[in-house]
């Protein structure tokens, strides 16, 4: 269905609207973008009116963002860039000053986790000091990722998140996506679909609940994700049974 | 090469003088402040787009959670040859509101329901910033009230209502062609009036 028809009188054309405004079929969209990549006239023909579509926004009556709103997305961000910044001090940077001994724990633990060490060196309870409830870290194991590839589950309160880094990029196409598996079940979809920065780290909010969950782990599925596991896991955190 | 932000003042008010696409490259060195000055210029904008679409604030708010997230997290992807910041961010709660309408059976609920109508439209602001923009958005309304009802149809439902051609042509009972040609047309109109006012480079 790919045609690498450069006539001007591609079949495809009245696609282009369609498509930039976003109104095409999911399988639709994929294979108009296969087509486009052959097909200069409709790619033309999309650049020319997308910038039409990107105007529509400011067409909407300006509301207010909550405040609530900011503040969350800032304190997921804040505690996503603290440990971050943390777990690359080893890999990529001098000391800091960061609190020594937090560092020196998760530069030990980033170290094990790169050198693959087991499956799991069991969950390790980090003190946050005053900031809050103590996080438990576990270290995950990695499959086929560059050296240096670092992840890991760290749970605060009922809430999980994998923080990884040192990541490649998803294959072409590809996102990685998160599963939940439960001993004697097949591992459950989540909509955690994500990619990573250009450093390879990304923070995913673990969703739900980790309630019976024996394996968190991540696979490439094709962009939207797969309801079944569709290539071998990448990352696999092992919960302690407790 | 290790962290040059390190170098740079990353104090709020040296970090308000950068543009976007400079915040954009200390974002990707996981700066969350530089990221906040990011989001605090175009969280109103998302947010309004989101709710425009969604028209319920808790999912609204959810979209451009998960929107500013995905920019924080995949920072790097964002391509400066490929067009603003700005339309970057609102392409990505565009696509996530769309996710939501078809993911969710809201259909039904999809216009602005009462509890909502205390929504505080956005106080103006003096900005030069501010006044460019509005100017913009009377340009790109004009645009779209001077395209046929027909037009203006097909183009909401498809932007603004996250519906595919095809349920867009089930909705009117047109032919799918038809839809197509409609938003081609209407498309097609509007660049040439916002390219002679400027509105869109």
């Amino acid at each position: 269905m790919s045609r690498s028809d450069q006539s001007p009188e591609c079949e495809q054309r009245e696609q282009a609207a369609a498509y930039a405004l976003r109104a095409l079929r999911h399988e639709e969209a994929e294979s108009y973008r296969e087509h486009l990549d052959g097909c200069a006239r409709c790619r033309a023909d999309v650049s020319s009116l997308q910038p039409v579509v990107d105007s529509l926004p400011v067409a909407v009556p300006r509301v207010v963002a909550s405040q609530e709103l900011r503040s969350r997305v800032m304190t997921t961000v804040r505690s996503e860039a603290e440990l971050l910044h943390a777990a690359g001090a080893g890999a990529d940077r001098p000391q800091s000053a960061r609190p020594r001994w937090r560092s020196r724990r998760l530069q030990a633990l980033t170290v094990a986790v790169a050198m693959g060490v087991g499956v799991l060196v069991g969950a390790v309870v980090l003190d946050t000091g005053s900031q809050g409830p103590a996080s438990r870290v576990t270290p995950a194991q990695l499959g086929s990722l560059p050296a240096g590839a670092k992840a890991v589950l760290r749970q605060v309160g009922g809430h999980a998140e994998l923080v990884v880094s040192g990541v490649s990029q998803p294959p072409s196409g590809k996102i990685y996506q998160l599963w939940l598996a439960r001993e004697g079940s097949a591992p459950q979809a989540t909509d955690a679909l994500f990619g990573v920065n250009h450093s390879g780290n990304a923070s995913v909010n673990v969703p739900g609940s980790l309630a019976g969950v024996h394996q968190v782990m991540v696979t490439a599925e094709p962009i939207g994700g797969s309801s079944h596991p569709t290539s071998t896991p990448i990352i696999v955190a092992t919960l302690p049974s407790s | 090469m290790s962290r040059s932000s390190r170098q740079i003042d990353l104090s709020p008010s040296k970090l308000r003088e950068l543009a976007d696409e400079d915040l954009m490259e200390l974002v990707c060195n996981n700066e969350a402040a530089a990221f906040e000055v990011v989001m605090e210029r175009h969280v109103n904008a998302a947010f309004s787009l989101a709710y425009r679409m969604i028209g319920r604030r808790a999912l609204a708010e959810d979209v451009v959670q998960e929107a500013l997230l995905s920019l924080w997290r995949g920072g790097a992807r964002y391509d400066r040859s490929r067009g603003s910041v700005r339309n970057w961010i609102l392409g990505i709660t565009h696509h996530r509101a769309v996710d939501s309408l078809r993911r969710d059976a809201l259909r039904t609920a999809r216009n602005v329901s009462d509890d909502d109508l205390h929504e505080r439209l956005e106080a103006p602001e003096q900005t030069e910033v501010e006044v460019v923009r509005r100017d913009e958005a009377k340009e790109v309304r004009t645009a779209l009230d001077a395209l046929p009802a027909e037009q203006v149809r097909v183009i909401e439902l498809a932007y603004f209502g996250g519906f595919t051609h095809t349920e867009i042509a089930a909705m009117l009972g047109l032919p799918v062609g038809t839809v197509k040609g409609r938003m081609r047309l209407g498309l097609e109109k509007m660049r040439s009036r916002l390219s002679t006012s400027e509105a869109v480079t």
